[in-house]
């Protein structure tokens, strides 16, 4: 199958260096401490922190540095096909664990010892590129919730296929069985928190899908820091400051 | 302080600040003190942000982020609501809307002794001042003020209590007064207790009043001054 045309447009008529519009917005669940929702293209998703709170499980407490909790499952209604098991599978499991770490890297832990963080990612809407769509969201939600954090996180996805690079995969490329590398920075520091990659790529041209993935994060950052700064700026002008 | 640094802080005082933001390079400063309030961290030779909000300074040499978020962190004599959750043998355990639970020593009241222990069931409302807030420990809690008296702190009876964010919990407690409270003082008779943690108490003699001004301060948090005198205006005509 044909994912790049000859003119360079893809299936969805983008260039192969193009993003897919992205859109946020923040404070989304009332109750909860701190909210988002992060759109990329058709990828939807919804995110709610909770806490610094006290620890729930009194065996699980850590003195040192606050114990970071995720949970991330898809919606029933989701994909195409509705999804029998949208949570504790394998893959949701696995998802997870990868948001919890990659939140980790960024969250100054030990400012909030013996305390708790939860960060609940919920997909309502997919079309590849899930995992950094939930960082993403993951992201706003924690800045949103006054959690002190080193850097923002952002995430992008990048691919290989018919011999050209491809930024931000949609559900088709993704799941065309070429290379598919999941990337997180920190883009001030310049320091990446995830690298994940899906089948094999030659080290030169790992490097160039990599190079356009920061390039994709670094872009989203900007764009999570216009939404963080209009929502401070908003907040002061309602307050008539 | 060389030109370079104080120019690179004062572009970004009162200006919108992000988690990663550097403000400071320390290494262009020479035998300069500055003191580092919430939202912002040293880094080696950088002070950075770690928290969204707009940069504030105040003279001599004090900077902080100001921000508006859910959950209290707590300093020092900040006055607080808390409510009572478990009670032990010398202490209470009380929530204050803080990453861990809060001590109330059973003898941080006015002329506190082993002879009169106070009496909290579980669940009660209490307004309180911390005493000590060090990361590596539970908040301590005091029903006195710096001097030993009572004055203002302690169990708070009927009313209603309702949750808001901490910064418009500031906002409420700001000098010259708050125009919501201003504008609902003139017209109603009631009383109010606002913890910097977000948390504020109302009480009148009637609950249709407690309710009318419960409700003008909730819905002021995302109204300016003018809309705050207009909004209650309104709400006032209704009732009347």
């Amino acid at each position: 199958m044909e994912y790049v045309s000859p003119e360079g447009l893809r299936l969805d008529g983008r260039r192969p260096m193009e993003m897919r519009q992205i859109r946020a917005e923040i404070g989304a669940v009332s109750k909860a401490d701190g909210s988002a929702i992060f759109e990329m293209g058709n990828t939807k998703v919804i995110a709610a922190v909770y806490g610094p709170r006290e620890v729930q499980n009194r065996s699980q407490q850590i003195s040192s540095h606050a114990l970071v909790r995720c949970e991330y499952c898809m919606a029933n209604f989701s994909t195409g096909d509705r999804m029998r098991k949208s949570k504790g599978d394998r893959r949701s499991t696995e998802i997870s664990l990868v948001i919890r770490q990659t939140m980790e890297a960024c969250i100054l832990t030990h400012l909030l010892p013996r305390s708790q963080i939860d960060i609940y990612v919920q997909v309502l809407q997919a079309d590849g590129g899930t995992r950094s769509a939930c960082i993403n969201a993951a992201t706003l939600a924690l800045a949103d919730a006054g959690i002190p954090m080193r850097d923002l996180v952002t995430s992008c996805s990048a691919g290989y296929l018919n011999s050209t690079p491809l930024l931000d995969l949609n559900y088709v490329e993704d799941s065309a069985g070429g290379p598919d590398v999941t990337l997180g920075i920190l883009p001030k520091l310049d320091k990446v928190t995830l690298l994940q990659m899906d089948s094999k790529l030659p080290i030169d041209i790992l490097e160039n899908v990599m190079q356009l993935a920061i390039e994709g994060c670094k872009a989203i950052a900007n764009y999570i820091r216009e939404i963080l700064l209009a929502n401070t700026k908003q907040l002061e002008y309602r307050r008539g400051v | 302080m060389e030109t370079k640094s104080t120019s690179s802080f004062t572009n970004l005082v009162d200006q919108s600040v992000c988690p990663g933001d550097v403000v400071l390079d320390l290494s262009k400063m020479i035998n300069q003190t500055i003191k580092l309030g919430g939202g912002l961290r040293q880094d080696c030779d950088a002070i950075s942000v770690m928290k969204a909000g707009r940069l504030r300074f105040s003279k001599p040499h004090k900077y902080w982020v100001e921000n508006s978020q859910k959950r209290y962190v707590p300093y020092a004599e900040d006055s607080v609501l808390g409510i009572v959750v478990d009670s032990r043998s010398d202490n209470f355990l009380v929530d204050i809307k803080g990453p861990t639970l809060a001590f109330l020593p059973v003898l941080a009241f006015e002329g506190g002794t082993r002879r009169n222990i106070p009496r909290f069931e579980i669940g009660t409302l209490i307004y309180v001042r911390v005493i000590k807030a060090n990361p590596g420990m539970n908040p301590e809690l005091s029903c006195t003020d710096a001097s030993g008296k009572a004055a203002e702190f302690g169990a708070l009876k009927d009313g209603y209590m309702f949750e808001c964010t901490t910064g418009q919990s500031r906002m409420l407690l700001s000098s010259p007064t708050c125009p919501v409270l201003d504008a609902l003082g003139k017209k109603l008779s009631f009383e109010i207790a606002v913890g910097l943690n977000g948390r504020v108490w109302v009480d009148a003699a009637s609950p249709h009043t407690t309710i009318v001004v419960a409700n003008a301060i909730m819905n002021s948090e995302t109204l300016s001054g003018a809309q705050q005198r207009i909004m209650v205006e309104k709400l006032l005509q209704r009732i009347q």
